[in-house]
């Protein structure tokens, strides 16, 4: 019984905040500029002008008609190295948002649900966790994995994990002594099923919000660490490391670095804008407050 | 006060034991050998299992994981972080010798990012929907958007290649704290002045706002005395939190400017598997944080008597 109700609230719900979304012009715009952004990552090698690691010209070329954006110090193509940048970024920021909800989320449910001492040790975990900078815990697990791009995504993945735990686990508790799970409870559904089916569903919303916004977070953080070195290797065209090139001829060549940090800003602002509209489409009582 | 000053502290010290232990465990988690990198380093190449053992014993990596950790902390509390890989030196005296760069650079940025932040904040809650409002809010976005290190990088085009104001590397002069200080100053002050404008628009429109109006004591002292004494109360909390991302954000900003400092030592650290010196850094900055964090927590009390009563 009490599933088909719960099925049936959201059911009626789903039209209603899809419109609210549509209607916020900020994540409208941001939604346009996150697609583009997957379709450009996903057509890379077809629509860039160039082969992006192929040293085609002379080298701190500033931009022309032939290179929009410029040579790099090698002569590659900013441009081109640019588009399939977006393949790297848009598949760190994916993959590192999963990475961190798949641990994060049944964590905080079974920290909510159980309570008890399961609450207790997770709750500690997510504490000391959370009492460090997310980039400085992302630090210390590239530290103990070794630089490369994928031990960032495993690294921010990680180190953002205790912010769903704690997301849900807070959503957990707000609902968990309420009548409706208590009579699913003594209806005699197995625990596993009143978290899945009548708890966490009640959570989806602020933890889809958290996870649009952490995809633009952790290509912030991505791109940070492969600056420092400590992500992307050379010769990849990965937007931090790009800067991190561009860098060394800051004063000569000032589009190498700064087209790459362009690039990031459009992407992550994007993500923010459609994580914003989210939230308020999806909770009416933030939007009363906006 | 003085029993909840004792109480926060007696809290402190299982969070700390906690933290250093996880930085600990993620450390060791893989098993890259200290002993084998120093004798690498030192001895190129000739590595005999005998040194090996030797240096492993002396360095205590023989023995269980917990026992290592034991010491490790015997010796944190004592101010003992171990002994870095690659300077050979104690961990601590190399953190110190770089941290007054960092905290310059931290304290700085947060002072800017204040004076940036508040009274924009304030001047958005005042005239909401106002082009200094969407100004303000434009701004955070954006600042939330962009890179740290790219902030950097166009300050110093801007201000250092085409403007010659400011030296674009270094730590000498205070002049080159100013482009530093600014870069982490921009990625928060837009992030402060949204606090602030919600905590402040929240604040005027309660009663007690509405009584000081109705007494008719003027806009100005209703804003300024009313309004931003009790706005200010989140706030300062928030400081706390702003603080730790200063600490991070001065990591990446030490690399852009080639300044020195603790960021600059645990990146350089990280590149040359000194895992000592990592484990030190990162358990110093983490306490620095925790304990920046306790002080804002009294402060907040002291500030709002509602707290220490525990209501």
């Amino acid at each position: 019984m009490a599933p088909d109700i719960a099925l049936a609230v959201t059911a009626t719900r789903w039209p209603s905040w899809l419109a609210r979304f549509a209607r916020n012009k900020g994540a409208m715009v941001g939604a346009a500029l996150l697609v583009g952004w997957i379709i450009i990552a996903v057509f890379a090698t077809q629509l860039a002008p160039h082969d992006p690691t192929e040293m085609l010209s002379r080298p701190r070329r500033p931009p022309s008609a032939a290179f929009w954006l410029g040579t790099d110090m090698l002569g590659r193509d900013v441009f081109s190295r640019i588009l399939l940048g977006g393949r790297i970024s848009l598949r760190l920021g994916l993959i590192s948002v999963v990475l961190g909800a798949l641990p994060g989320i049944p964590l905080g449910l079974l920290a909510g649900y159980l309570g008890g001492w399961v609450d207790t040790l997770i709750s500690r975990l997510i504490d000391a966790l959370l009492a460090l900078p997310s980039i400085l815990l992302a630090l210390v697990f590239i530290a103990a994995l070794g630089p490369s791009i994928g031990n960032v995504m495993i690294a921010v993945g990680l180190a953002t994990m205790p912010l769903y735990a704690r997301l849900v686990r807070g959503s957990v508790l707000a609902v968990r002594r309420l009548p409706y799970v208590e009579a699913a409870r003594v209806l005699g559904n197995p625990p596993w099923r009143i978290m899945i089916h009548h708890v966490l569903v009640n959570a989806y919303a602020p933890a889809l919000v958290l996870s649009t916004l952490q995809v633009g977070n952790a290509i912030l953080i991505g791109a940070g660490l492969s600056f420092l070195g400590l992500g992307a290797q050379p010769p990849t065209p990965e937007w931090g490391l790009m800067s991190a090139e561009g860098r060394e001829v800051l004063g000569r060549a000032w589009w190498i670095s700064t087209f790459p940090g362009l690039a990031i800003l459009s992407v992550v602002m994007a993500c923010n804008l459609v994580g914003d509209g989210l939230r308020a489409a999806l909770d009416p009582r933030m939007r009363l407050e906006r | 006060m003085a029993r909840y000053v004792l109480g926060r502290v007696a809290q402190l010290i299982p969070v700390l034991l906690l933290v250093s232990a996880l930085v600990f465990a993620i450390m060791h988690i893989v098993p890259g050998d200290p002993a084998e990198l120093m004798l690498a380093g030192a001895e190129g190449g000739a590595i005999t299992p005998q040194r090996l053992a030797e240096l492993r014993q002396q360095m205590g990596l023989d023995e269980p994981l917990l026992v290592q950790y034991g010491r490790f902390v015997a010796g944190a509390v004592t101010g003992d972080l171990g002994q870095s890989v690659r300077y050979r030196v104690p961990v601590t005296g190399l953190i110190l010798e770089r941290f007054t760069p960092t905290l310059q650079l931290s304290l700085a940025g947060l002072a800017l990012s204040v004076l940036i932040g508040v009274p924009l904040g304030i001047a958005a809650a005042i005239r909401p929907n106002s082009w200094l409002d969407l100004l303000a809010m434009g701004a955070a976005s954006l600042g939330a958007a962009m890179p740290i290190y790219w902030v950097g990088l166009v300050l110093i085009l801007l201000f250092s290649f085409q403007l010659g104001w400011f030296p674009p590397a270094g730590a000498d002069s205070p002049a080159a704290l100013v482009l530093p200080a600014l870069t982490l100053a921009l990625v928060s002050a837009g992030m402060l002045a949204r606090l602030v404008r919600s905590s402040m628009i929240e604040i005027l429109s309660e009663d007690f706002i509405r009584a000081a109006r109705a007494k008719g004591i003027g806009e100005r002292l209703v804003v300024w005395r009313h309004g931003l004494n009790n706005a200010m109360i989140p706030v300062v909390t928030m400081l706390g939190l702003q603080f730790g991302a200063m600490l991070a954000g001065a990591v990446v900003t030490e690399i852009v400017f080639s300044r020195p400092g603790i960021g600059r030592l645990v990146v350089t650290a990280i590149l040359q598997k000194d895992y000592p010196l990592v484990q030190g850094c990162i358990v110093f900055l983490a306490s620095v944080y925790l304990l920046v964090n306790l002080a804002v927590d009294i402060a907040y009390a002291w500030l709002d008597p509602r707290i220490r009563y525990g209501t």
